[in-house]
């Protein structure tokens, strides 16, 4: 009794100590990184936010260490900063200069970047709200707008081919899994249609080819060993399996939940920073998924899996090779197709705004960054 | 003589977790789409129901219940998929076959192919519980008629049970579950 009492004690003690420890640790490193904060401000005379824009090239990069500097500011002003309206942006920034006693005759274009940050930060949060309401709303065939979009998705991947019926076996055709599409959206509601939408209107070929490719898989050697496996109904049902793929519309519904789920979790800011030079909006999510419907159906390929079944195993690898890619500051998702090649036309959603704010702009990185000139 | 005696105590406690693990259990969820076989799924494992995909291919989950170990494999119930269910018939200790209640036109379709499974030599005397699921639907089919509808009463074969449930709202799934672990055991050879 005696001993495991002592032993007990003594676990007690060194686990005690460990968290006095860490938790001393944790107020160390704080005090010591504000003091290297207060000391480098004293040394070059500009707030952490000034050495930022300095410091690094605008995207990505520089707005993404801005926000975490706002985040964890012990100051309301800047700490609120991240979720306020677009339009008191300009408003806040003031009050962060006067705040930082910065002048803006000194650094004239330093509250022109820290406006496109926040004018991105705030514009990523709202893009998330505005999906997530566009998720939850279900398809309803009773909505005439949804009963069109539906329709419309048939006119470009079928054109020329009338529909018979509003519920037909021909929607087996685009990849849905029966004869009506309505219960194929489920849990990506809306959103998950929109997407295809915009994939078929904006990268028609690439929506095609892509549609055709899924009907036909292409052709596998199958080894001798594998072959002498099987017996003739089964080498019959083989060669019926080669000729399935996968089902377009509903890899569509599944990728979307990929773009969604990569948007949710933060890890598409990297992208979106970087091509978005203001806010990033509904379109620039719709860009990134048909670069991963177009990403996915390449990987698809060239794991050649096979059959169907092994899709989640390649779609999660898929999801991994993405996430990594992703944590390149530089990495943007770049869509590869005919609708982005115009940045007038596509990025930029209210050109006559994109025009004041560009023309009171000065460049300061433009070689590798030509969209995002701020 | 009283820390020998609680070590002791102890020991046999954490031999006996150590020594009895959970009977590893192969649980196959079928249905044709959209019957809420993947909703299902999750509801089992106590997961987010609200961002379900169609399946392409399938899902497995591992849960734990009453000493099992349940390994249920959710295969996706599209037309085209279907003829890839046969590949997990092997080793099957109880089929599970959900059915969208409110789902009246394929009545027919569902019971067709719940009747080949039915028949199929791999799956002979396995245990098969049928979910009549969505019942939280307002055109839900009540159990009873679907059992009717589906002719139930003439499997002799194997132990089988019809339970209503919404794997939306979870209400009927544990039910269902608790006779699933009662039955695991029950494959007529």
């Amino acid at each position: 009794m005696k001993i495991s009492d002592t032993s007990l004690k003594w676990t007690s003690t060194v686990y005690h100590r460990r968290m006095l420890f860490q938790v001393w640790l944790y107020s160390y490193c704080i005090c010591l990184w504000r003091c290297l904060k207060f000391m480098v401000r004293k040394l070059t005379g500009r707030c952490e936010l000034q050495r930022i824009c300095y410091n690094n090239k605008p995207g990505a990069n520089r707005t993404m260490k801005i926000e975490t500097s706002l985040k964890n500011s012990k100051n309301k002003l800047l700490q609120t900063a991240v979720s306020v309206h677009p339009d008191t942006i300009e408003k806040i920034i003031d009050d962060i200069l006067i705040l930082k006693k910065i002048s803006l005759d000194i650094n004239p274009q330093l509250g022109v970047s820290l406006q496109a940050c926040l004018l991105q930060i705030v514009g990523y949060r709202n893009l998330i709200v505005e999906i997530e309401k566009l998720r939850r709303e279900s398809f309803d065939s009773d909505n005439p707008e949804h009963e069109a979009m539906l329709l419309k998705l048939w006119c470009f991947l079928k054109p020329g081919i009338p529909l018979k019926d509003r519920i037909s076996k021909q929607w087996t055709e685009i990849g849905f899994q029966g004869d009506d599409p309505k219960t194929d959206f489920r849990g990506m509601g809306l959103l998950g249609l929109s997407s295809l939408v915009y994939f078929a209107e904006w990268d028609t070929a690439s929506a095609l080819q892509i549609l055709s490719d899924s009907h036909h898989s292409k052709f596998r050697e199958i080894g001798k060993k594998e072959l002498s496996n099987f017996n003739k109904a089964e080498w019959e049902k083989k060669k019926f399996d080669k000729a399935i793929g996968y089902s377009f519309a509903i890899v569509g519904i599944n990728i979307t939940d990929l773009a969604y789920n990569l948007l949710i979790s933060g890890a598409l800011k990297t992208h979106m920073y970087n091509v978005a030079p203001e806010a990033p909006v509904l379109k620039h999510f719709q860009q990134t998924f048909c670069y991963l419907i177009h990403e996915f159906h390449k990987f698809w390929i060239e794991e050649d899996p096979m059959d169907i079944m092994e899709f989640n195993r390649v779609r999660n690898k898929f999801h991994k090779k993405i996430l990594k890619q992703l944590q390149n500051p530089d990495m943007a998702l770049c869509p590869h197709f005919a609708a982005s090649k115009n940045p007038n036309t596509t990025l930029v959603l209210n050109p006559s705004l994109e025009h004041s704010v560009i023309s009171h702009r000065v460049c300061e990185h433009t070689s590798s960054f030509p969209l995002n000139r701020i | 003589m009283c820390s020998t005696e609680l070590s002791e105590g102890l020991l046999s406690i954490l031999r006996k977790l150590k020594s009895v693990p959970d009977q590893e259990v192969r649980i196959l969820l079928l249905g044709l789409d959209n019957a809420g076989k993947t909703t299902l799924l999750k509801q089992l494992a106590s997961e987010d129901i609200s961002h379900i995909t169609p399946t392409q291919g399938f899902n497995i989950k591992s849960v734990q219940s009453q000493g099992f170990k349940l390994n249920v494999w959710d295969i996706g119930g599209q037309r085209k998929i279907r003829p890839y269910w046969r590949n997990y018939f092997e080793n099957t200790d109880v089929l599970i076959y959900v059915i969208d209640s409110a789902d009246r036109k394929r009545f027919e379709e569902t019971g067709q192919e719940l009747a080949e499974l039915l028949d199929e030599e791999k799956l002979s005397g396995v245990p098969v519980l049928i979910f009549a699921n969505k019942q939280d639907l307002f055109t839900a089919s009540p159990a009873s008629e679907i059992a009717e509808g589906l002719n139930l009463h003439t499997i002799r074969d194997r132990v089988w049970q019809i339970q209503s449930c919404s794997a939306l709202t979870g209400e009927g799934v544990q039910d269902g579950m608790n006779w699933v672990c009662k039955n695991v055991n029950a494959k007529k050879k």
